[in-house]
């Protein structure tokens, strides 16, 4: 009988777990976590704009542990690992659990850069863990002035939320537009606009230096480089987030910007994997999930290569307005670029020696899914140009006769 | 599991398969009935209503053919993969990929994360539209049903 040990309950950890039992129905699976209860971190804003109680923002089963016979020990961080005696210590180092084979799937904790007084305030909060929700919840209770930093797509969940509950957000972004990662100037405005409509105010292109604070530290007032002072009762830090790795580097496991891993999401200490944003291999979802499953696999004993993610890729919705935008929209020395603009759509592709590198679209974004694959694969378009933003599997168009699936014929 | 089987080669476009989808979940509920009752559906369905959704799509290929675009129930479907919800599911003892709309916070990975493009949205933007294998009804799918050529069938796998 082997000892599986998962430190943290995220997309990571919680595929992990899952995996592991469906291979392993016999063995002792326990996972640690930080947080209180299992959450998805892409439906904080859902709690926090009131939509969703906590169960409701949960992405399995309410007897996920039970169901799986999985020892979840909640609230406790791990804050130390005897990779030679194969033991975590948590609980101020008071409690241990020993393992066979360990996973580390810590995820990334938010950053907040070195302006005077930000790092130390009390109303300074990330919008990361459930917990960094329930704060924000808490203060917006007592003020509705919101100072965001940052307006990529954590920026903006938080700012959804609380505009559709009547706050008054300021975002501050560094960058001359909004989600400036994943838009072009064209669909940047459209969001703008929207958030715009909802009560948001933007200042772009500039960010915050200074603050002046109250008698308990608290941030009053954020001062902008232009010596602009925006009246706040709290900020939101969105300015990107590190992969979190103090734990690797105090237990002696390699790590530098993230946690080292190898083709089977093993680290440096033997029977020690790692998964998820923690691996800084892709900061999204469905990445974390993957490498949750590959993980998991290779500490059950079943060989998985893990294959590199390719990390452009991303979709939003807010307040209706959707868009999908894959592939670097950036990158366009040397390339063609082709937009498509009716009233209530904006396609953008972005070609490169007959093969797309990015696909921007905002409006009904069905079927999009081939875009990705497309572009993930540099997969040849060049006699399919002139139908760029209407293509369909059928042009790629296969079947595996064995059991009926599709294939990609190219 | 089963799967929908295609013989492209049969397909002749005439979208019945399509109309039945859209008649089976109209309304963007489930109707039961018999395939009569669905084809008296049909006299009546809005095309012009934006709700009025298929989950199959017919496209030419361009050589006087036609590539139905079925959602696989893949092995390894890549929308529940990416599903942050826990909305999308793979049913282990079914095969089929289950949704359930509840929990669904339309973050629209699953529309990203489908290699054949099957997964689209909804006009409110609050849901996303896949096959659900017409679970409510007791025959089968709907569009096995109303097609004349027998180019889609349920087969074991
Ligand atoms: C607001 C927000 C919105 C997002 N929206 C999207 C989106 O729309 N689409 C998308 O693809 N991605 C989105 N992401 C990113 C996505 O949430 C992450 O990529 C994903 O959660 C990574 O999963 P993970 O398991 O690696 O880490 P996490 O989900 O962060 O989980 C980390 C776990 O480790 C635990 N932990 C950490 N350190 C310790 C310790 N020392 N001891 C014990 N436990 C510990 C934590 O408590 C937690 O349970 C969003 C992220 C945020 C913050």
């Amino acid at each position: 009988m082997e000892r599986f040990v998962i430190i943290g309950a995220g997309a990571a950890g919680i595929t992990a777990a899952q995996t592991l039992r469906d291979f392993r129905p016999e063995d002792v699976i326990t996972v640690i976590s930080t947080d209180e209860r299992v959450h998805s971190r892409c439906m904080l804003h859902k709690y926090l704009g009131h939509e969703r109680d906590i169960p409701g923002i949960n992405f399995v089963a309410p007897d996920f542990f039970e169901k799986n016979n999985i020892y979840h020990i909640p609230c406790q961080t791990v804050t130390k690992i005897d990779t030679q005696a194969k033991t975590v210590y948590y609980g101020g180092e008071g409690y241990s659990v020993p393992y066979d084979k360990l996973l580390l799937a810590t995820g990334s904790a938010y950053f907040v850069p070195p302006i005077p007084h930000f790092r130390e305030a009390p109303n300074v909060f990330g919008f990361r863990d459930l917990s960094d929700a329930l704060k924000i919840d808490d203060a917006f209770a007592r003020g509705k002035r919101v100072f965001i930093v940052g307006s990529g797509l954590v920026g903006l969940d938080a700012a959804s939320a609380l505009c559709r509950r009547g706050g008054a957000v300021t975002i501050a972004e560094m960058a001359p537009r909004v989600m400036p990662l994943q838009t072009d100037d064209y669909a940047a405005g459209v969001y703008q606009r929207v958030f715009e409509d909802h009560g948001c105010r933007f200042l772009l292109g500039i960010g915050a230096s200074d603050a002046a604070v109250d008698g308990e530290g608290n941030i009053t007032e954020v001062i902008l480089s232009d010596g602009q002072r925006v009246p706040c009762d709290f900020i939101i830090m969105a300015a990107g987030v590190r992969p979190r790795i103090q734990l690797a580097l105090d237990s002696g496991i390699k790590a530098e910007r993230a946690i080292e891993v190898d083709d089977h999401l093993r680290t440096s200490a033997p029977g020690v994997y790692a998964a998820g944003d923690c691996t800084g291999l892709s900061g999204v979802w469905p990445d974390a999930m993957a490498q949750g499953k590959a993980a998991a696999e290779n500490m059950a004993g079943v060989d998985t290569v893990y294959e590199k993610p390719y990390p452009f890729k991303n979709t939003s919705n807010f307040f209706g307005v959707t868009m999908l935008s894959v592939g670097r929209l950036d990158l366009t020395e040397g390339a063609e670029v082709l937009v498509h603009r009716t009233a209530r759509e904006y396609k953008k592709a972005v070609i490169k020696d007959g093969r797309l590198t990015g696909y921007l679209s905002l409006g009904d974004i069905s079927n999009h899914g081939l875009y990705l694959h497309l572009i993930k694969n540099g997969i040849d378009i060049s006699g399919k140009k002139d139908r760029i933003f209407r293509l369909t599997f059928g042009d790629f168009y296969g079947i595996n006769e064995k059991n009926g699936e599709y294939v990609y014929t190219v | 599991m089963k799967r929908i089987f295609i013989d492209p080669a049969k397909c002749d476009g005439c979208k019945s398969c399509t109309l039945a989808c859209m008649a089976s979940h109209q309304d963007m509920t489930p109707r039961r009935g018999t395939l009569e009752e669905l084809r008296q559906v049909l006299y009546t369905l809005d095309l012009t209503d934006p709700t009025v959704q298929s989950r199959n799509r017919i496209v030419s290929d361009g050589k006087g053919g036609y590539s139905p675009l079925f959602c696989r129930h893949c092995d390894v479907p890549d929308c529940a993969g990416a599903c942050m919800s826990g909305a999308l599911q793979k049913n282990l003892e079914t095969g089929l990929v289950e949704y359930s709309a509840d929990k669904c916070a339309a973050c629209y990975m699953c529309v990203m994360s489908c290699r054949y493009g099957v997964p689209a949205v909804t006009p409110d933007r609050e849901r996303m539209i896949k096959c659900d294998f017409c679970q409510h009804l007791e025959e089968g799918p709907a569009c096995v049903r109303s097609c004349p050529k027998k180019a889609i069938e349920v087969r074991e796998v």
